[in-house]
Order: structure tokens, then C-alpha cells, then sequence
């Protein structure tokens, strides 16, 4: 084979790899995104934080001597007691003013955490100390690490429980139905209320699981780190169709290739614009998303 | 003295792109984070042409051309964002909005001709207080005489009920996109007026934080209200050197304050201090003859 | 049927529309002269208002033909609509509940007024002399509907009965050639409900529209339309004179059918 052209495949397995790596963090955060849409219609600005809460959770945990056994699900816990916690002090009581008040009040949670980090643990970047020996496989010119491939396959894991959830228990039936109408889940005794409060704690200890991983993967963790992921794993929801919990791990594997495809081949200095990009682009063609159905406003 | 009039201007400069704001958010209902992508444009699209191409035509007049310029970049990257957004639902227009003015920030950062992240230097000092106030006061009475004709009342109606207006053979789409258009190009208006007084663009300058600022401006203020969006960005001007009297730590604290500040309003007084009413004179003698009663 | 009208100002032919696999308007033929007082009768969810949202736009039919002084009007916009001619009002009130009663009005007469954004900006002569005009006539079609006293206050300010007649004030004021009114009866007790009907009567003749009237109240209809068309399931399954209607036994069999089971259920 040509010299060139295995270089360019060699390249394009790496970005690949890379790619899915960095599309499962995104997955993970977008699938609370548009579990908390799905069920009370809100873009939840705050999502991202979730992610940072648990990264740094699972950081003082393992600053502190704990296992990762341990520092894992507490941090998955922590992101969700505080998600819990934020639904019942602000989103529940804005419930019924309005999508723009709501909007707003995300947003202003979102900043509230950010700040919040910034003068409680301080602005600058804490190294996410290296608990896992990282090892690297090389197959060519392609290298993969273990860490990647834990990343993967948690994630894999993550997904396969979070269907199991939802498809198959009680509790899981009642957030299809809340979902699916909220007025008649009530009328049929369902506690609307706990469901939304599960529906965050699930999507919130899933996006604090990513901010763990991603500790583990990059080293650094910093009270901005959600602001980001937060923004593009709302673009991966809305790619795969915002409210389809599948939807959101297509779109977040979608946007992690691309967005390592597209930096690795052609415009390195753009990686954080690709993602807008890619929800202009979707907005403009496809605004239900890659597996979403028309739906219409009732009159 | 220098102190206060650095505070005036950038007061002056945050009334117009707040009143810019409320005509998207307030009056036409629609909802917009990326007032600072629109902002840089109009500021380095201005820039670029007093520094590149200034025409041999006195300074003010220069400035008015920049004014222009910057303007008409704002409105025109508001068309292209805003015709596919805004056939969506509000809070799609919110994210890509967001997602515009970050990569707007982004593409100047990796503009070397426009300075790049060294940010651009050497803007001449043609802006000063009486153009930025002499703009203020343009943009109110534009404002004021919007809202009371047959286009801006359809622009109301719009953030009443888009079906309701729609079916009143209201054009919603074309008013929507105006109302976006023009909001965006007084976000580019204050550009220039921005630059010419500061002299130096940075892209740091117009991160999404400040577009949550001039969001918070237009809502302290009362969505829809143009007196309350005058009043908000002054507010949120003076703040945060209030603050600073209050010691170091206050200070520092000021985006969790402003975060608690925007949570707390939505949840205790959605309507901001104005409602959407007007600071007029007969609205403040009913207020004072109201308050004398009881 | 003897009272059909010669020429048709709107004409529905086979109009169809499916959600998903499930038809909700299955060819319904409607038309409606120029003077005429037509009603739409049928239980809840008979896609009596599925079929006033393909009318003005706000749907668009899977199948079937909207003509509106024989051209046709499917695909066009809602407000383009309502500029062609054919204002309407919901069953769940929809004003402009932050805005004056004299704005809501004004706001009709939107797409009937010439000047420029430029014009409203610069405040010219021609602003001033359109504006005018647009205020006399708001102004004149409030006193019609006895609303002209409570012009300054916010629509949501008034009481239901007036919000009623606000809406229909603001439909008229688009001057359309077709009234349609989506059961305007709707919350009203059986007097209000008498006043509706002379009212709806009154504007019948005094604008001398054609008027296209759903509801769910079968005596408000039996009183006021000259013909009247039974939906049920998304099928005409009746159309005639309020006598043919009423002693119809399909008509009975679907409609107050329904409605004693639905009593039934109730006790």
C-alpha cells in the first residue's frame, strides 16, 4: 500500500478512536439533557455542572486516599443529590411560568455553580491524580489506552443500565409516561414530582460519572469544565432528537468523531465552534433531530 | 473624575446594546444569548474599517461611517442566524445563539489581520461621551416610535400569541426576523462606539458571560420596557464597583451574586422592576398619588 | 338539499388530514355562500376544529381542496390567509392578554395598513394620517360591540363574555370576507349563550359575511345557522336544514348518543 494512504488511515483510526472516547463523555452528559427535557420540556443550562460537581467529588475522594470503587458511584451520588436538590429549590417552583423564566433560571444556576467553584476551590486547574497506570496499545501508527477503553465500555455499561431502567421497572414505565403526558400520569396516581426528581438524579449521576472519567482521561479538572461539554452535549441531544434517550448516544457519538475528524484533518483551532456548527446545520435541516418524528403544536 | 467617565461610557455603551436585547427578548418575545457575538462584530467590523479603509472625511463623520458599518455586519450575521432559528421554538434560537456567539469569538481569535488573540490595538479615539449618549438617545426615541406604529405593535403580538397574531394576517416570521435583525445591529451600533473609545479590541471581551449580563440588564429592568432597560444596565454598570467598596471579597463574588440575582428575579419577580410599563412622568405621579392614598 | 347557495365563497372539496396512522378529517365536503350561516356540529374530538386549523393554515390537509372565492388556498401562510379574507377566532380565547382592548383591535388592521417601518420610525405625515384611520375604525368597531368605554384597559382585565366579544371584534376588524367562530359558546351559561346567539345573528347581518359556526351547544346552532353539517369521527355524516338535522336518525344515533352516555358517566 501506497506509503501516503496508510498514513491517512492510520490518522483517520486514531481520530476514530479518539473520536469515540470523547463521543461517550458526550453521550453520558446528553442523555440526562434530554431525559430532563423529555419529561418537563426544560434545556437544563445546569446539566454541565453536574458533570464538574462529580469530577471534583470523585477528586477530593481520591486526593483523600479513597479507592476508585468508591470515589465513582459517590461521585455518580453527589451530582445526583445536588441535581435532586436544585430541581425541588428552583426548577420546581418555575415549573409553571413559563419555558423562558425556566430558561433563565438554568442559566443562572449554571452560572451559579461555575462562580461558586471559582471562589470556594479557585479558578486555576487541580491535576486529577493519576490512580489508573495508563497503558498504551499500539496497533501501526493508532494507539489506544486502557483509559480510553474504560471510558468506553463504562459508558457502554452506564447505557445499558439506563436502559434496563427505563424500559423495564416500574419506576422507569412511570418517566415514559410523565414524559408522554404529564396530566394523565398524574390522573393515573403517579407522583409526578418524584418521577421528575428521579429523572434528575439519574441524569445528573450519569453526567457525574463523565466528569470522573474525564478526570481520569485528561488529568485536569477546573469549575469551568462543565460550561463546554455542558453547551456541545446539548447539541449532541438535539442531533440525535432532543427527549429520544437513544438519540442522545447516537448524537454524542456523532459529535465526537466529527468534531476529532474535523480538527485532526482540517481545522485544529476550531474544535469548540464545530459543535454549533453541526446544531446550525441540524436546526436548518432536520430540527427533530436524526431520530426524531414530527411532532405539532396543538391549537 | 477619569474614574467616572470610563463608568458613563460603558454605562452608555450597555443602554444601547440592552435596548437592543429587549426589542429580541422583551418586546418581540423571542430569546437571544449571543448579543456579544453581535456586539463583536459590530465592534470589529467598525474597527476594521476605521483602521483599514477611513475614508479622508473628518473624524465624526469617519465615526458615523464606522457606526454604520458595524451596524449593518451586526444585522446582517443576525439574518443569517436568525432566518433558520427562527422558524424553531424559543429555546433552539437561545443555544444557537449561544453557539453563533462563541464561534463568532472564536474566528476573531484565530483572525490574525483582525489582532487575533493578541487582540487588536491601535483603534483611533474618535468615541467619547457626547456620541455614545447622542446614540443612546437616538436608540430611545427609535425605539419609542418602533413600538408605537403597525410594525412594532406586530412585533408585540408576536411574544403575546405568535398562532393569535398569526391569524390577525400578522406576518410573524418577517416581523420576528426584523426584530432580531434590528436588535442584533444595535448590538453592532454600540460596537464601533465601543472600540473608538477604548481603542483596543480583545475577544475575551465578548464572552458568553457578557451576553448573560446584558440579559440580566434587560430582566432586572423588566422585559419589554425600554425605560427599565436603560435603568438595568445602569444598575448592572455601577454594581459591580459598588461592590468593590464593599471589599475585596465582595467583589470577587460578583457572578455568584449576579447568578442568585437572575434565579432569585425569576422565582420573586418575574416581571423585573418595570413590568413591561414605562418610566414615564404620568406613570410616576400615579405611582406617588398612589402611595400618598395609602 | 334546496338551500344550497349558488356560488360559493368557500369551498372545502374531500378535505382530508392524518396524524400518524390516525385520520382525524376524512373528506369532508363544506360550502359556504357568500351570505350564508352555516354550522358545524359534533361531539368532542370530531375534528370540527382540525378542520377550521386547515382553513386558516395552521395545519395543512394530507389530501383535499380549500377555495376561497374558487382559488385555492392550501399551502399559503396563516396570516396570508386571513389577508385573502378569512378571520377566525379560537375556542380557547386567544387575545393579546397584555395589550389594550383599542391595540388588540388595532392590531387587525395590520395587514391593511401601507406605511413603511421607516415611515412609523421618522413619524411621517403619512404615519400620522394612517394611524388615524386605523384608531377611527378600531374605535368604530368597539362601539358595534359596546366595547368602545373599556377601550384603555388590558384585554385580560375583562370579564369572559367581553373577551368573547373582543375576539370577534378583532376578527371582524381584519375585514374578512369569512367569519369563522370556533365555539364561541364555550364556558358561557345559557343566558350569556342566548345573547350570543342574537349577537352572531346581529353581525350576520350587519356585515353581511359569510359565517362558519362550530359548536358543541346543538340549540345555539338549531337557532342561528340556515344549514348546518354533522361531523362525527371525522366524517360529514349529515348536512341540512335545522329541522332535517334535528329529526335525523344518524344524527341522533352520534350525537346525543353521545351525550347520554356521557351523562351516564357523570351520575
Amino acid at each position: 500500500m501506497n506509503e501516503e494512504l496508510l498514513y491517512f488511515f492510520y490518522d483517520l483510526g486514531q481520530y476514530l478512536i479518539n473520536g469515540i472516547t470523547q463521543g461517550s463523555i458526550y453521550a453520558l452528559i446528553a442523555l440526562g439533557y434530554t431525559m430532563v427535557y423529555g419529561i418537563i420540556k426544560l434545556i437544563n443550562f445546569a446539566h454541565g455542572e453536574f458533570y464538574m460537581i462529580g469530577a471534583f467529588v470523585g477528586y477530593y475522594l481520591v486526593i483523600s486516599g479513597a479507592s476508585l470503587w468508591i470515589a465513582f458511584p459517590a461521585a455518580m451520588l453527589g451530582a445526583g443529590v445536588v441535581a435532586v436538590i436544585i430541581e425541588r429549590l428552583v426548577y420546581r417552583p418555575i415549573r409553571h411560568a413559563g419555558r423562558i423564566a425556566a430558561l433563565i433560571s438554568a442559566l443562572g444556576t449554571s452560572l451559579f455553580f461555575q462562580y461558586l467553584g471559582q471562589g470556594t476551590v479557585g479558578a486555576d486547574p487541580k491535576t486529577f491524580p493519576p490512580v489508573i497506570e495508563e497503558i498504551s496499545y499500539e496497533w501501526g501508527e493508532m494507539m489506544i489506552s486502557n483509559i480510553q477503553i474504560i471510558i468506553i465500555i463504562t459508558t457502554i455499561v452506564l447505557m445499558l443500565v439506563l436502559r434496563w431502567l427505563v424500559s423495564s421497572t416500574r419506576i422507569g414505565m412511570a418517566m415514559r409516561a410523565v414524559s408522554f403526558n404529564h396530566d394523565a400520569a398524574e390522573l393515573m396516581g403517579i407522583d409526578t414530582n418524584k418521577i421528575i426528581s428521579f429523572t434528575f438524579f439519574v441524569g445528573a449521576a450519569l453526567a457525574g460519572a463523565a466528569g470522573v472519567l474525564v478526570g481520569l482521561y485528561y488529568n485536569t479538572i477546573e469549575p469551568m469544565m462543565g460550561l463546554m461539554p455542558g453547551l456541545k452535549a446539548f447539541v449532541a441531544a438535539v442531533l440525535g432528537g432532543i427527549g429520544i434517550i437513544p438519540g442522545a448516544a447516537l448524537g454524542g457519538l456523532v459529535l465526537g468523531i466529527v468534531e476529532n475528524l474535523v480538527t485532526g484533518f482540517w481545522a485544529s483551532n476550531y474544535r469548540d465552534a464545530i459543535a454549533f456548527g453541526i446544531l446550525i446545520i441540524i436546526l436548518l435541516i432536520k430540527p427533530t433531530g436524526l431520530m426524531g418524528k414530527n411532532i405539532r403544536e396543538k391549537v | 473624575m477619569d474614574y467616572l467617565a470610563h463608568l458613563a461610557l460603558n454605562a452608555g455603551v450597555f443602554m444601547i446594546l440592552a435596548l437592543g436585547l429587549n426589542l429580541i427578548n422583551g418586546v418581540c418575545g423571542q430569546f437571544s444569548l449571543g448579543h456579544a457575538g453581535f456586539w463583536a462584530v459590530g465592534a470589529y467590523a467598525g474597527a476594521a474599517y476605521s483602521l483599514f479603509a477611513p475614508l479622508p472625511i473628518p473624524d465624526w463623520a469617519n465615526l458615523l461611517i464606522s457606526c454604520g458599518v458595524g451596524f449593518t455586519a451586526a444585522a446582517i450575521a443576525g439574518l443569517i442566524i436568525g432566518i433558520p432559528c427562527l422558524r424553531l421554538r424559543g429555546d433552539y434560537l437561545a443555544i444557537a445563539t449561544l453557539g453563533f456567539g462563541e464561534i463568532i469569538r472564536i474566528m476573531i481569535n484565530n483572525m490574525e489581520v483582525l489582532g487575533g488573540s493578541r487582540g487588536l490595538t491601535g483603534i483611533p479615539a474618535w468615541s467619547n461621551l457626547f456620541w455614545i449618549y447622542l446614540f443612546v438617545v437616538l436608540t430611545v426615541l427609535f425605539m419609542i416610535n418602533l413600538v408605537r406604529g403597525t410594525h412594532g405593535r406586530a412585533i408585540i403580538s408576536i411574544r403575546e400569541d405568535e398562532i393569535a397574531a398569526d391569524s390577525m394576517g400578522i406576518n410573524t416570521f418577517k416581523y420576528k426576523t426584523i426584530a432580531f435583525a434590528i436588535g442584533a445591529g444595535l448590538a453592532g451600533l454600540a460596537g464601533p462606539l465601543f472600540a473608538h473609545a477604548q481603542q483596543f479590541l480583545h475577544p475575551n471581551n465578548f464572552t458568553f458571560i457578557w451576553s448573560v449580563i446584558i440579559l440580566l440588564m434587560v430582566i432586572l429592568g423588566g422585559l419589554g420596557s425600554i425605560s427599565g432597560a436603560i435603568v438595568g444596565a445602569l444598575i448592572l454598570t455601577a454594581l459591580p464597583e459598588v461592590l468593590r467598596f464593599m471589599g475585596e471579597t465582595v467583589a470577587q463574588w460578583r457572578m455568584v451574586i449576579y447568578s442568585v440575582m437572575l434565579i432569585a428575579l425569576m422565582l420573586l419577580r418575574p416581571e423585573g422592576i418595570f413590568g413591561k410599563r414605562e418610566l414615564t412622568l404620568h406613570w410616576l405621579q400615579k405611582l406617588l398619588r398612589d402611595r400618598g392614598v395609602g | 338539499m334546496s338551500l344550497a347557495s349558488t356560488s360559493p365563497i368557500l369551498k372545502l372539496s374531500d378535505l382530508t388530514i392524518r396524524f400518524g396512522g390516525l385520520t382525524a378529517v376524512d373528506r369532508v365536503n363544506i360550502s359556504l355562500g357568500s351570505n350564508d350561516l352555516v354550522g358545524i356540529i359534533g361531539p368532542n374530538g370530531a375534528g370540527k376544529t382540525t378542520i377550521f386549523n386547515m382553513v386558516t393554515g395552521l395545519y395543512q390537509p394530507s389530501e383535499g381542496a380549500i377555495e376561497l372565492e374558487n382559488s385555492s388556498i392550501v399551502g399559503m401562510r396563516p396570516a396570508h390567509i386571513t389577508q385573502a379574507g378569512i378571520a377566525r377566532t379560537f375556542q380557547n380565547i386567544r387575545l393579546f392578554n397584555e395589550l389594550t382592548v383599542l391595540d388588540n383591535v388595532r392590531l387587525a388592521r395590520h395587514s391593511r395598513t401601507s406605511y413603511s417601518l421607516l415611515a412609523s420610525i421618522f413619524r411621517t405625515k403619512g404615519f400620522h394620517q394612517e394611524e388615524a384611520v386605523i384608531k377611527d375604525r378600531a374605535v368604530e368597531i368597539l362601539k358595534l360591540f359596546k366595547l368602545e368605554k373599556k377601550s384603555h384597559l388590558l384585554a385580560r382585565q375583562l370579564p369572559y363574555g367581553e373577551q368573547r366579544r373582543l375576539e370577534i371584534a378583532r376578527a371582524l376588524a381584519t375585514d374578512p370576507k369569512v367569519l369563522l367562530l370556533d365555539e364561541p359558546a364555550a364556558g358561557m351559561n345559557p343566558n350569556e349563550t342566548m345573547d350570543l346567539a342574537e349577537l352572531i345573528k346581529w353581525i350576520h347581518d350587519e356585515f353581511k359575511i359569510a359565517t362558519l359556526l362550530i359548536e358543541h351547544d346543538m340549540k345555539l346552532v338549531m337557532n342561528t345557522c340556515q344549514r348546518i353539517y354533522v361531523v362525527d369521527h371525522g366524517v360529514l355524516i349529515a348536512h341540512g336544514c335545522p329541522n332535517e338535522i334535528q329529526n335525523n336518525p344518524k344524527v341522533v344515533e352520534a350525537y346525543l348518543g353521545t351525550s347520554e352516555s356521557s351523562e351516564k358517566e357523570r351520575s
